[in-house]
């Protein structure tokens, strides 16, 4: 690839894989001491706790490239995802371990009118911007597919809100000047592939949508610089569009004039993608004939103050609560059931941090009959999307967003 | 990096180091990797072993559901090959699955002998982009080669060697050259660098682990072990 990623050449390749007991089949038992482990409701769902520099426990996915997934039980704490919580997604092994933020550049090239190459300190003297955005895993919940499907096998966790404050891509672009005829914006990260042979993580937005004030370059999440493994020193964010695109440890924006193609094109036009129909779904366990790239988040919520199988007292009052989301119109309204669907009542709506955030919701629940009951939400956005009662399929596991159920035991 | 040694466990506390200069540069430092694939009698174990850790750890595989069938884990193998250029031949992929699908999925395992693991040593690259792309593979120097039956190139872009090693400095194993330089005064260094190769392992340079390649023949071994030896 391009030069721009010799920038940060000590240790760039190494990653400290401790003894390595695992790989020379030596008996050092992994289990010796008592591993904390956290069990998703799907087959095969337990997973390891473990926390990684600057996060607390996180449920480990992958070792190497390191994916680690939030426990649920966190989107209780608040609208906002404490950054030692958030999820953290690399695909390819050659990840940075070491970076110099006075030595980093972000070069800006291709289309332009002329090339530029900027470091921080230059960013970070430009017209900042803050957004209050969620950033959800495009196979957030695949885990829950059914049938299942090859992947990351995600739980609820793989998401996260938080204030990100930066720069907009397109103050950055404008210095650069795009010429006529520009079709894409290409962003590159610093991750690599251990192969030649393995496309880069590379991913394109349309150069209106590039430029039009919403996407932006953060380098401080939640008031502090980003954790090094959500991307330090700086982030692409796209509010309202799923986490494939917020290239991390970006380092380079590229403008074209021609669609993008070959290799580097892979995590655009073979990788996610989804069927190309009005519900991007499929029959289960069929393939689309014709597919698109992924994009905007679909409308989403969750109970986040009880968990599935929890007891609750017959006749007190309990206030529930929790959490919805969309693609960037808000939240118009999030409807609860206490009668597995039957009939559904309006929650009360908590404080709007913005479009693209987190929109706590809280209901008080005064549980009138002994046994088993079955609570749901329901979220609708303000462009009037509303979640399906049935879960769709699509081959990749992503846009999971149908109606939750949680059971409770009323004693 | 502290190491706090007890008496089951060796633990590691992992943290952000930075340096006390004008701007610090950060630094990481990550957990072992402790994931290993599950053992099996089958072939297709060690290949696995060899091949998938290339590019990632075994919990790829170990987390994926339960419950899938050979067609789907071929598919997912082919995928490998075919979409991130995983140096495996289709041959390779046939006993990968047959592996994958009866250890992780609901084959029924096979009875299968040893004998039958084919490693064909000039078989073409299953991609011949890996030679044109990596310069260092060009430039390789097959006169010190004594063993002129077995393909060189193909042995070393099969086995991604020269993803983590190249001839004068470190990547992320040691420098070839490095190695024979240890090695120079060793009357048993071919032994030695050949069993390197076949078992893998870390701290003999860094802590950083090769993984074992387990399934290449003794000739193989002498020639990559020559290979080395002569840098």
């Amino acid at each position: 690839m391009s030069a721009d990623k010799e920038q940060i050449v000590k240790n760039r390749r190494q990653f400290l894989l401790g003894t390595g007991a695992g790989l020379l089949g030596i008996a050092l038992s992994n289990r010796t001491w008592a591993a904390v482990t956290e069990t998703l409701p799907f087959g095969n769902g337990e997973r390891e706790l473990i926390a990684y520099p600057q996060k607390r426990k996180l449920m480990r996915i992958t070792t190497r490239p390191p994916h680690l997934e939030t426990p649920f039980a966190v989107f209780n704490e608040g609208a906002i995802t404490p950054n030692d919580a958030f999820f953290v997604r690399y695909h390819l092994a050659n990840i940075p371990m070491s970076i110099d933020p006075d030595k980093y550049q972000l070069n800006i090239s291709g289309h332009v009118k002329k090339p530029i190459s900027l470091s921080l300190s230059a960013l970070k003297a430009m017209e900042t911007v803050e957004v209050v955005a969620v950033n959800q895993c495009s196979g957030n919940s695949r885990g829950f597919s059914n049938p299942r499907v090859f992947g990351a096998q995600l739980g609820n966790g793989s998401m996260g809100n938080a204030r990100w404050v930066g720069v907009s891509v397109k103050t950055v672009l404008a210095l650069a000047g795009i010429k006529d005829g520009a079709t894409l914006a290409l962003f590159n990260g610093l991750d690599m592939p251990v192969l030649p042979t393995t496309p880069d993580f590379i991913k394109t937005l349309t150069i209106e949508h590039a430029m039009d004030g919403e996407p932006m370059l953060a380098w401080e999440m939640n008031g502090e610089e980003l954790p090094f493994l959500n991307g330090y020193p700086i982030k692409l964010i796209v509010p309202g569009y799923f986490g494939t695109y917020w290239v991390k440890h970006l380092s380079e924006i590229k403008v074209l004039d021609t669609a993008l193609e070959g290799q580097d094109g892979f995590y655009m036009n073979t990788a996610y993608r989804l069927p190309d129909n009005d519900c991007l779904c499929i029959p289960a366990g069929t393939a689309p004939t014709a597919t698109k790239a992924i994009s905007k988040l679909k409308v989403r919520s969750f109970i986040t103050s009880i968990e599935n199988n929890q007891s609750l007292k017959l006749g007190k009052a309990t206030l529930l609560k929790g959490i919805a989301f969309d693609g960037g119109s808000g939240i118009q309204q999030v409807e609860i059931s206490i009668d597995n669907g039957a009939n559904w009542q309006l929650t009360k709506l908590g404080k709007d941090l913005g479009r693209y955030s987190f929109r706590e919701w809280q209901f008080t629940y005064k549980p009138n009959k002994k046994g088993q009951a079955v609570l749901m939400v329901r979220a609708t956005s303000n462009a009037g999307e509303t979640q399906p009662m049935q879960a769709s399929w699509n081959p990749g596991g992503y846009i999971r967003n149908v109606v939750d159920a949680t059971k409770v035991n009323v004693v | 990096m502290i190491h706090i040694s007890s008496f089951h466990s060796v633990m590691f506390v992992f943290f952000l180091a930075s340096s006390p200069a004008f701007a610090a540069t950060k630094t990481i430092n990550l957990p072992p990797e402790t994931a290993q694939l599950k053992k099996s009698a089958h072939p297709g174990y060690a290949i696995a072993q060899q091949k998938c850790s290339i590019c990632h750890s075994a919990d790829y595989i170990n987390l994926q559901p339960p419950g899938m069938n050979l067609s789907q884990w071929t598919k997912e193998v082919t995928k490998m090959q075919h979409a991130y250029g995983a140096p495996i031949t289709d041959d390779d992929i046939k006993t990968i699955s047959a592996y994958l699908a009866s250890t992780y999925g609901s084959e029924k395992p096979a009875v299968a002998t040893p004998d039958k693991v084919a490693v064909d040593v000039t078989a073409k690259t299953a991609n011949a982009a890996a030679d044109s792309k990596n310069t260092e593979l060009k430039n390789i120097d097959l006169k010190n080669n004594e063993l002129n039956k077995i393909d060189l190139k193909s042995l070393l872009a099969n086995n991604a060697c020269l993803s983590c090693h190249a001839i004068q400095q470190k990547v992320v194993g040691p420098a070839y050259h490095d190695i024979a330089e240890r090695y120079r005064q060793n009357p048993e260094a071919l032994e030695i660098v050949m069993k390197n190769i076949q078992s893998g392992g870390a701290d003999k340079w860094g802590t950083t682990a090769m993984p074992p390649f387990a399934t290449l023949s003794n000739a193989e071994l002498k020639a990559l072990a020559q290979f080395v030896l002569s840098q």
